[in-house]
């Protein structure tokens, strides 16, 4: 049990620190990275809470996954942040008021109303061969057949809008192809042609610049 | 559970998903550039569903899929408004987004992928499932609004759009999981046995708060409607007419099956809650319209205003007042298209029409649509003979009834505030000297499209009761 | 011991933190997109314990459906957010405001 506690309470200050981290970070690319830092000490709380598919989930498909994803955006953006930082000291004061007032509110109603530890008995730890992934296999299937249909649609309109908006059609590339060149031999790239001697007449200096002045 | 999968009453949707992935491969092949088979194909599974929709009127209450879904008369009348107002929606839009490189298979699959998610809104018996069709709607929206890649506007209004969105579901979600926690279960019917049985005690009213934010956001209304008029203005116009008007009828039924399915036994927890945004929707819609000069920006907080009226209706909590709310939420999305409309039937090929003074001179180089707009307006305003008008009335005599005389009173005085706003309209486009012809589109599906929508608002005007007498029958048939 | 008002009030602070988050960023939309994603896994956080102390199935598979949806609003926000960047070169929101009016 202590240890559980302490695996608590260590991975809830990583989650709160790093979520800090986030919204404070000056670079995206650190705030992506440890948005990444709060998934992984979320899905440890998970594991706590005996969600083990969704703690693993969470790091496989969304860290995995759509934080990789939005690096890479963050990455191919250049993107000027001091411009992006003004007003945010000015802002500051208020949005720490306005969340500790949030949190005060929340506070209050998680601790005196009936989620209180009276209310909530510690539900009893789970056999050694209890299967979470076949408790939520079972139903996910059958229950939850219709929600699942439309989470699929909304994976396809995720596809398409996706496509719709960025994809701006094949570019030709100059991408090297070896076996054209190999393929290449010297007719494709020398040509020879056979021409009569020119032999030019003298021409004056003072003809051609009136010519050109002519042409203008 | 197996006799539980009943798939007669969801065949509208299995109908709309399948014409939806023909529609997509069909759309894949084509080298047309008018895309005419594919608004063809849309518009005809529209009207198809409309069809199927008719004879499904007057169903008996089923539920299935494991109690997630629910088939009844409330559910029909409000897809089938939400089918009409979607077909005029795209007849608006075909001319417009011709001249404006929009034309695209998407713009016509993400619509049905919207329309896809609002129908599963309003049948949806459980609050994962109506949750889950949010995101459909939503997503769909998103990506339609930012469809115009190359405009600068559309895509701030599409990141607007998407960030408001966003933090809408956020606490939707977490009303959601406190109200899960307290009752321990996700179904709709459960959550109001929970709710008959034990009362709605501490934390059920905490999470309440949220999801009327929620649900508030989703709809625009008074503090919460920060981005609103930005993500109007911004928007395409076409796509503008379709998300202000025809998401909205299904956030109606989002919030009937949320809050009074669910919460109905709580009633007098949330309707408070929801009679103060409507109040301030009404009252900052109908002041800050005031002084735009810019049509879209005016439409825009009219829309709030309007959203605000409606919502009166919800926070009364009769049953005959959700349905004056759900004939009011049918016309606003008629007059709201209609509205938009003027702005796609001026906006010429490159030039987004968007002043006010731009309409000067209407009544003398085009009056017969300068008599539609007048309709338009005025059935807007609320002034007799005009559909806007009996839903209004209907509203306010039922919270006379119902004893909030000072919000009906409040009410009445704004809806007289509106109507400067709207003659102004009028009086531009009759009364100020101009000195050229305006600009109109002479797309005649266009003109076909505005007068047909505006004879229906005059049509429905002379005979409300027939629209009126589905929404009661909505509602009679529940209990 | 943990109870499930430790849960909840990780959760909360998760959530708390969001909305500072969105308060302090309202320019930086890579990092708005952030703050939403906290506030998910907040909401999450608290159907998971949910789910754990009331022996049930469901919250767990809320929680399924939410990163499924979450995952496909992140493709979708994260393409608007290019198309923006393209037509821009920034991705402030507020950098050309036309609301007043």
């Amino acid at each position: 049990m202590t240890f559980q506690v302490i695996v608590f309470y260590s991975f809830a200050a990583w989650v709160v620190f790093s979520a800090l981290m986030v919204i404070t970070s000056k670079n995206s690319v650190k705030a992506a990275l440890f948005l990444v830092l709060t998934f992984a000490s979320a899905s440890v709380i998970w594991l706590l809470l005996e969600a083990e598919f969704l703690a693993l989930s969470l790091i496989v498909v969304y860290v995995g996954a759509v934080m990789v994803l939005l690096l890479f955006v963050v990455m191919m953006m250049d993107i000027d942040y001091a411009a992006l930082r003004q007003g945010f000291v000015k802002k500051l004061p208020f949005a720490i008021a306005a969340s500790l007032a949030f949190f005060a509110l929340l506070y209050f109603f998680i601790t005196h109303g009936e989620f209180s530890a009276v209310h909530f008995a510690q539900p009893e730890a789970k056999s050694a061969d209890y299967s979470n992934i076949k408790e939520l296999g079972r139903v996910m299937y059958t229950d939850y057949v219709i929600a699942f249909e439309t989470a699929a649609v909304i994976l396809l309109v995720a596809i398409i809008s996706a496509i719709a908006l960025t994809f701006r059609g094949r570019k030709h590339r100059k991408a090297q192809v070896i076996s054209k060149q190999l393929a290449a031999n010297k007719r494709n790239r020398l040509k020879i042609v056979s021409m009569d001697a020119v032999v030019e007449e003298p021409v004056s200096q003072v003809n051609d610049v009136e010519e050109e002045g002519e042409d203008k | 559970m197996a006799d539980s999968v009943n798939y007669s009453i969801i065949s509208s949707e299995i109908f709309l998903l399948i014409a939806l992935c023909v529609i997509m491969l069909v759309d894949l092949f084509q080298r047309d550039k008018e895309r005419k088979l594919t608004f063809m194909l849309t518009q005809g599974s529209l009207l198809t569903l409309f069809i199927m929709g008719v004879q499904d009127l007057g169903v008996q209450e089923t539920i299935g899929f494991s109690g997630h879904w629910i088939q009844d008369q409330f559910a029909v009348v409000l897809k089938l408004a939400i089918y009409l107002t979607a077909f005029i929606s795209l007849l608006y839009a075909r001319p417009f987004i011709r001249e404006r490189n929009l034309m695209r298979g998407e713009y016509y699959l993400l619509t049905l992928f919207s329309i896809l998610g609002m129908m599963i809104m309003v049948s949806a018996n459980s609050l994962l499932v109506v949750y889950l069709g949010l995101e459909l709607l939503s997503l769909s929206l998103y990506a339609l609004v930012a469809l115009q890649r190359d405009s600068n506007d559309a895509s701030e209004a599409a990141v607007k759009y998407f960030v408001m969105g966003g933090l809408a579901s956020g606490f939707l979600l977490y009303g959601i999981s406190l109200v899960y926690g307290m009752t321990g279960s996700i179904l709709i019917d459960e959550v109001a046995n929970y709710i008959a049985v034990s009362g709605a005690n501490l934390m059920i009213q905490f999470g309440l708060v949220f999801i009327v934010v929620g649900i508030s956001f989703k709809f625009g209304a008074a503090p919460f409607h920060m981005w609103l008029p930005d993500i109007y203005h911004g928007s395409p116009s076409s796509i503008t007419a379709y998300i202000s008007s025809v998401p909205k009828i299904a956030a109606f039924g989002m919030a009937f099956r949320v809050l009074e399915s669910s919460f109905g036994g709580a009633d007098i927890h949330w309707t408070p809650m929801i009679m103060i945004v409507a109040m301030l929707s009404v009252i900052v819609g109908n002041i800050v319209a005031l002084i735009q000069t810019n049509l879209k920006r005016m439409l825009s907080y009219s829309a709030i205003a309007h959203i605000g009226y409606f919502l009166l209706g919800l926070s009364i909590g009769t049953d005959e007042a959700y349905a004056a709310s759900m004939f009011y939420i049918i016309v606003y999305a008629l007059m709201t298209l209609a509205g938009f409309g003027i702005i796609i039937f001026m906006s010429s090929d490159k030039n987004d029409y968007q002043q006010i003074s731009d309409l000067r001179g209407m009544g003398r180089y085009h009056p017969w649509y300068a008599l539609m707009f007048t309709i338009i307006m005025i059935s807007m305003a609320g002034i007799p003979p005009l559909i806007g008008f009996w839903p209004k009335l209907e509203i306010f005599r039922l919270l006379v009834i119902n004893d909030h005389v000072l919000a009906a009173v409040v009410a009445i005085a704004f809806s007289v505030v509106g109507l400067v706003y709207y003659l102004k309209v009028v009086k531009e486009m009759y009364f100020t000297e101009a000195t050229d012809s305006p600009n109109v589109s002479n797309s005649r599906s266009l003109k076909i499209a505005i007068s047909v929508n505006c004879l229906l608002l005059v049509i429905f005007g002379l005979m409300p009761d027939r629209i009126y007498y589905y929404c009661l029958s909505a509602f009679t048939s529940l209990n | 011991m943990i109870g499930l008002s430790d849960y909840l009030l990780l959760s909360a602070v998760l959530f708390s933190i969001s909305i500072a988050g969105i308060i302090i960023n309202r320019k930086n939309v890579i990092t708005l997109l952030m703050c939403i994603e906290l506030m998910l896994l907040a909401v999450n956080t608290n159907f998971i314990a949910f789910s754990h102390f009331l022996q049930d199935s469901a919250g767990q598979i809320f929680v399924f459906f939410i990163l499924t949806v979450a995952a496909a609003e992140a493709a979708i926000g994260l393409a608007i957010i290019v198309v923006l960047f393209r037509n821009r070169a920034t991705i402030d929101v507020d950098k050309i405001n036309q609301l007043k009016g």
